[in-house]
């Protein structure tokens, strides 16, 4: 049975149908043809799916949809800000922070919602919040170099 | 001249996009009309299917479609997956794909998957290495025995060389044997000053890249099947699907896609499933793997059993070296490992006798598949593992055991064949200068350094690609080369450096089968290394047009222009120009007077080029709990020429943390009755960013002769000692060497204690 | 995956809450970090979903010597709660902060992981070595359980099916007290092979929990010995290597404690 959802995504008010069983990243990527959230698997492990639900970083296969009602949803589509690159997704560029790029935009909002809270957290901080963001190309060290450049640039 | 663009970091060219969510993966795409599929996999690893039900799926909303392997219009016989995609009539692995329910959507599709139910008849299941290769075993695949094999047994003729020829029984299961030897192992050992040996086993180890497998087929109006697809080789694909389903080899065009990562996995295994059914029903089809249906569905790297004796003499000279292989193929006929990793086995060193043995056998356990330099780690956890101990037992430095006997270039690898410029010595010397090497017998109770080395000899394999000027002026690389592994961002500097172009202003595109100049698939470690030098070639020819344009243009001789930073200009007059962008304006526009500014490069490349790592590993273990921590890694890896060192140090990073993956954590297990137990991240670990040190890269370079500007593949030398070191490690904190890859705190735990290490 | 076909309700208050629970087969939704999971591999079918995030149970407050943590609250709150800034608290935001990953923190919660009654959650433990209750609401009235009232065995609550936990209350371990959780993770789920929660008293009284090893979360004898506590094995990790690491476990976690309690934190 379709039902009504309302929320704001990337800043715009959207309504969509939805089925009871939909998923959050389905509404995004199928509804609202968002792709750049990506599905890794089904166990809620990998992260490749996380957006920002009202500013924290949740995993989008694991929040129906419906469950997502009235809030501000945050994917990757919408960090660069009038076509500049957000502090975070410079940094990625700059310190080669990705490989093959599926991980990419779900580690980006991860990092969004840490450096949030934590402007300049040690290597075992930055580790320990990746812990839900799988990569299976670069090792994660150039993450974690990546994510300390991109919080000295937002101290800046 | 101004600056080499060639050893300069820069991000990959593909980066904005990927940090954007700009990229369209293969699961992306839209598509008019599209249905969706989920399939319906095997509960038996061995089993006749008696009958398929469908009524019910059918009945229930959106479900459009339950299709089995009847219902696919392939017309190539055998049993590999493109000939195969739905089993026929007999399963031969828990999880392999027996029916596809084609839905509206994807929720639709998994619904009727629940409501199909298959009838199956069980068979003996071999799950069982050792025991599948005796004779009187049970045959993993009946319908292989129907076709001509043997029943009791076939004799696998193992030649020894000159003496006698030794034969061992063998069941029918033992699709493949291999033998390598040269001189007398027994009498080498016989005279050596030590020997040591052991039984070293790896589990099936899973590609785990973290993008689905992922295909999308449709029909043109005029016939055409359209697959696009998240592949690491069009070519290969196309051929595959031509073979398949008996279309004009012109009615396929296969798009590979931008890929989540692949590793080895991501050849043709979809593909025929999301052709079939789109051919089928004439309608566009998307398989989209869950990751439950990668896990079970798709190929993974061989289980292996390796029995290895290696001997040397006081003053630190390797004497013989006798293996005996066993490589679990589970349901692949079509090839395995055992050859590769019997070669590999010898490492980087020279022998005086070896007699090297690799037998592939099938189980019903998987299709086995490529992985990251298949058949690698597994041979270098058993000899480099061995090594040290053998250093030990000669009471030789490890290092300098391993650098005295080092093949170098014009010495006799034990395939026969001559050893290319090899940078085995490189490495190993570059390691010893670490600072970290130096603290080996400093370390604090419950650390321990590890050393290990290994190389992957490289592939070859004819390609072409083309360089074009676009109207705006941009140098514009053609291949057909999937980027699995940032080749590309190799490509733009390659083409950049031999036309004189800033690197900005290239851009290189993937095209597909119908309109791409040729390059096989991804994989191998060797696309720079042959596309590679086809866009150097390429870029050079295009170069040619451009100066004989701008000769025209400027009255200037060729030879006396030179390309700077995309403007062409008289040497020692520079203000005598003109650029690129102008000269191609006047070459691409009606009633122009120049030849579009173009090349077409190929490269057939014959000799080798092996690529060497050495690594060096610090953990710590937990003597309670048998945790392993690792503290830091460092890897030395020659890699011909760092054409651009950020994205080598990725290859070697990404490598090396796949080893730690393999030392550690992975592992697909089946029980008994062969179906799978760990077939999600719930029970398969990978590595995660607290359970990976930092990890230190020291580039060395070799030049490879043969490729662009010196560089080679470099994308799985990395993972081959990785695990190796670990393992060296650990048995330098602990004084217990593991036998059995992953070491999990369990295992290790066991080890430590003394009592029986879980299965 | 896809969960199977389910009618979605958001319920405005706990009494309506409580009315749509009356549906056969209904299911309470908080974080869903736990039921969505179960859902989409389709192991559970429930009819409807009454997600209860909307509903005001999320608050963590001192009460006297009580400590109330809401229902709803979740592992985030837990580890950024002030109230839980002193010795003989912080083995529970050690505890919080040890489970799954950022994202699930964010969503995860204390009641949700409680009803849910995984044998191999972290929190119960440490609730059990805190000695605390379960305030729970049905249309019967309410009640309180103990934790080790509450989990009866895997997956298995004394909950009644429209009965829900509000809150989740704990007696404030006197000054001077000190707690801490420890455990060994499996290194895929990240779920504890072996999990304690302990908590040392100035008197020199101490508690120790563990978790992971058996059905339910058990609290260790005064004795300290593990040799009649009840552990299961599997293939991963065999019943000699978890009874085993439970005592490592229960050991460090009580070290930390102890440190804390003696103050130097
Ligand atoms: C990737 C991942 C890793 C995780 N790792 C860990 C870990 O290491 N350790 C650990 O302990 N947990 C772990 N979890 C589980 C996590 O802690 C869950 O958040 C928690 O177990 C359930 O909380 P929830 O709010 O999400 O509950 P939900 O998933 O919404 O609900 C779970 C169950 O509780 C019921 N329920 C929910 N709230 C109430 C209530 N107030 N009253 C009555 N019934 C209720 C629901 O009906 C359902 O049956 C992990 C989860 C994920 C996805
Ligand atoms: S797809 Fe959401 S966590 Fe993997
Ligand atoms: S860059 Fe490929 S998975 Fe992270």
């Amino acid at each position: 049975m379709p039902e009504p959802l309302s929320l704001v995504v990337n800043g715009e008010p959207r309504r969509l149908e939805v089925e009871g069983r939909t998923l959050l990243v389905h509404a995004l990527r199928d509804g609202l043809g968002l792709t750049g959230t990506h599905v890794g698997c089904d166990t809620s492990q990998c992260g490749a799916c996380t957006v920002l639900v009202d500013g924290r970083a949740v995993k989008s296969c694991t929040l129906l949809a419906l469950q997502a009602e009235g809030t501000e949803v945050t994917t990757i589509e919408s960090l660069a800000a009038d076509g500049e690159l957000h502090a975070i997704q410079r940094a990625f560029v700059e310190h080669h922070g990705l490989q093959c790029g599926y991980c990419t935009p779900g580690m980006i909002l991860t990092v969004h919602d840490l450096l949030e809270h934590d402007h300049d957290p040690d290597e075992e901080t930055i580790r320990r919040a990746l812990r839900g963001n799988y990569c299976r190309c670069t090792g994660y060290q150039p993450v974690v170099e990546s994510v300390r450049a991109a919080a000295r640039a937002l101290a800046t | 001249m101004s600056e080499s663009l060639i050893g300069v970091a820069r991000p990959r060219i593909d980066a904005p996009d990927k940090v954007t969510g700009a990229t369209r993966y293969a699961a992306d795409g839209y598509v008019h009309g599209l249905l969706h599929a989920r399939l319906v996999l095997s509960t038996e690893a061995h089993a006749r299917i008696r009958g398929v039900e469908k009524d019910a799926a059918l009945q229930l909303d959106g479900v459009v479609a339950v299709l089995t392997a009847a219902d696919l219009p392939v017309v190539k016989s055998g049993t590999d997956r493109a000939a195969e995609p739905l089993a026929r009539d007999e399963v031969v692995f828990a999880g392999q794909p027996v029916a596809l329910v084609v839905a509206e959507s994807e929720a639709a599709a998994e619904d009727g998957v629940e409501a199909v139910v298959v009838d199956y008849e069980p068979l003996p299941a071999v799950v069982d290495l050792e025991a599948a290769m005796t004779p009187g075993a049970p045959p993993a695949r009946l319908s292989a025995e129907e076709a001509g094999g043997d029943l009791e047994s076939i004799h696998a003729g193992v030649d020894k060389g000159e003496d006698d020829a030794e034969e061992e029984q063998l069941s029918a299961n033992v699709l493949d044997s291999v033998t390598r030897g040269s001189g007398d192992v027994a009498a080498a050992l016989e005279a050596s000053d030590a020997v040591v040996s052991g039984t070293f086993r790896t589990p099936w180890t899973y590609q785990a890249y973290i993008e689905p497998q992922v295909s999308t087929a449709w029909l043109e109006p005029n016939g055409t099947l359209v697959v696009s697809t998240s592949t690491q080789g069009s070519f290969v694909t196309q051929n595959e699907l031509f073979r398949a389903f008996g279309l004009d080899f012109d009615k396929i065009r296969v798009i590979a896609e931008p890929l989540g990562g692949a590793f080895g996995g991501k050849f043709a295994l979809v593909e025929p499933l999301a052709a079939g059914a789109a051919l089928a029903l004439r309608r566009p089809v998307r398989v989209a793997l869950t990751r439950t249906e990668d896990f079970q569905a798709t190929n993974p790297a061989s289980a292996q059993i390796t029995e290895l004796r290696i001997g040397g003499r006081k003053d630190g000279t390797l004497t013989g070296i006798e293996a005996r292989m066993l490589v679990d193929r589970g349901s692949n006929a079509g090839w395995g490992v055992e050859g590769i990793t019997s070669l590999l086995v010898a490492g980087p060193y020279r022998w005086e006798a070896f007699d090297l043995r690799g037998y592939g056998i099938q189980t019903n356990r998987f299709t086995f598949g490529a992985y990251r330099a298949p058949g690698a780690p597994t041979a270098a956890f058993a000899l480099e593992s061995l090594v040290d101990e053998l250093a030990e037992e000669l009471g030789v430095d490890p290092l300098e055991l391993r650098l005295k006997n080092a093949l170098v270039e014009g010495d006799t690898a034990v395939s026969g064949n001559p050893v290319p410029t090899f940078g085995a010595v490189e490495v190993l010397e570059r390691i010893r200068e670490h600072p970290l090497w130096a603290r080996r017998d400093s370390l604090p109770e419950g650390e321990g350094l590890g050393l290990a080395a290994g190389y992957w000899p490289g592939g070859n394999e004819p390609a072409a690609a083309v360089c074009r000027v676009d109207s705006d002026g941009i140098l514009t690389v053609i291949t057909s080369a999937a980027d699995m592994s940032g080749v590309n961002s190799g490509f733009q500097v390659i083409a950049a450096e031999a036309f004189g172009m800033p690197p900005d202003r290239v851009r290189v595109v993937t095209t597909d089968t119908a309109s791409g100049p040729y390059a096989g698939a991804s994989g191998g470690s060797k696309v720079t290394y042959t596309v590679g030098a086809a866009v150097l070639k390429a870029a050079e020819a295009a170069r040619e047009k451009l100066l004989a344009a701008a000769s025209q243009e400027l009255e200037i001789a060729p030879d006396d222009l030179e390309v700077v930073e995309g403007v062409v200009r008289a040497k020692g007059a520079p203000d005598r120009s003109i650029t690129v962008a102008e000269l191609s304006r006047k070459a691409l526009r009606f009633g122009g007077r120049y030849e579009p500014i173009e090349g077409h490069g190929g490269s057939a490349q014959t000799r080798g080029a092996p690529s060497v790592a050495a690594h060096l590993s610090h953990v710590r273990v937990d003597r309670e709990t048998g945790e392993v921590e690792l503290l830091r890694h460092v890897i030395a890896q020659d890699v011909g020429r760092a054409l651009n060192p950020a994205l080598v140090e990725g290859q070697m990073r990404g490598g090396a943390t796949q080893g730690i993956g393999w030392a550690l954590f992975e592992e697909l297990a089946h029980d008994e009755d062969g179906r799978l137990l760990t077939g999600s991240f719930l029970d398969y670990a990978i590595p995660v960013a607290e359970r990976v040190p930092p990890i230190d890269t020291l580039i060395v370079e070799v030049p490879a002769p043969d490729g662009p500007f010196g560089a080679k593949g470099i994308g799985e030398a990395p993972v081959v000692a990785a695990p190796a070191a670990v393992v060296n490690a650990v048995a330098a904190a602990t004084g217990v060497r593991m036998r059995r890859l992953p070491m999990t705190p369990p295992r290790v735990w066991a080890a430590l204690t003394g009592t029986e290490e879980p299965s | 995956m896809i969960p199977a076909a389910v009618g979605y309700h958001r319920a405005t208050s706990l009494e309506d809450a409580l009315e749509a629970l009356a549906e056969p087969d209904a299911k309470a939704l908080a974080g869903g970090q736990s039921l969505i999971p179960v859902l989409k591999l389709r192991i559970a079918r429930p009819s409807l979903l009454v997600d209860l995030g909307g509903l005001e149970l999320r608050s963590i407050e001192r009460d006297g010597d009580e400590l109330r943590i809401g229902a709803l609250a979740t592992w985030k709150d837990l580890t950024s709660s002030l109230e839980l800034d002193s010795s003989g608290l912080a083995g529970l935001a050690d505890c919080a902060s040890s489970i799954g990953d950022l994202q699930v923190r964010n969503r995860g919660t204390i009641g949700g992981s409680l009803a849910h009654a995984d044998p191999a959650s972290d929190m119960p433990a440490m609730l059990l070595a805190l000695g605390a209750r379960v305030e729970t609401r049905s249309p019967d009235g309410e009640r309180s359980l103990s934790v080790s009232e509450l989990l009866v065995g895997p997956f298995t609550t004394a909950l009644g099916e429209r009965e829900l936990i509000t809150a989740v209350v704990l007696p404030v371990p006197p000054p001077g007290s000190g707690s801490g959780y420890a455990s060994v993770e499996h290194p895929a789920s990240g779920f504890p092979l072996a999990g304690a929660g302990a908590l040392g008293r100035p008197d020199g009284t101490k508690a120790v929990a563990i978790t992971g090893v058996g059905a339910r979360p058990q609290l260790v004898p005064e004795s300290g010995s593990l040799d009649d506590v009840e552990v299961y094995g599997d293939r991963f990790a065999p019943e000699s290597y978890r009874r085993h690491l439970a005592g490592v476990v229960a050991a460090r976690a009580l070290e930390i404690a102890q440190v804390r309690s003696e103050g130097r934190r």
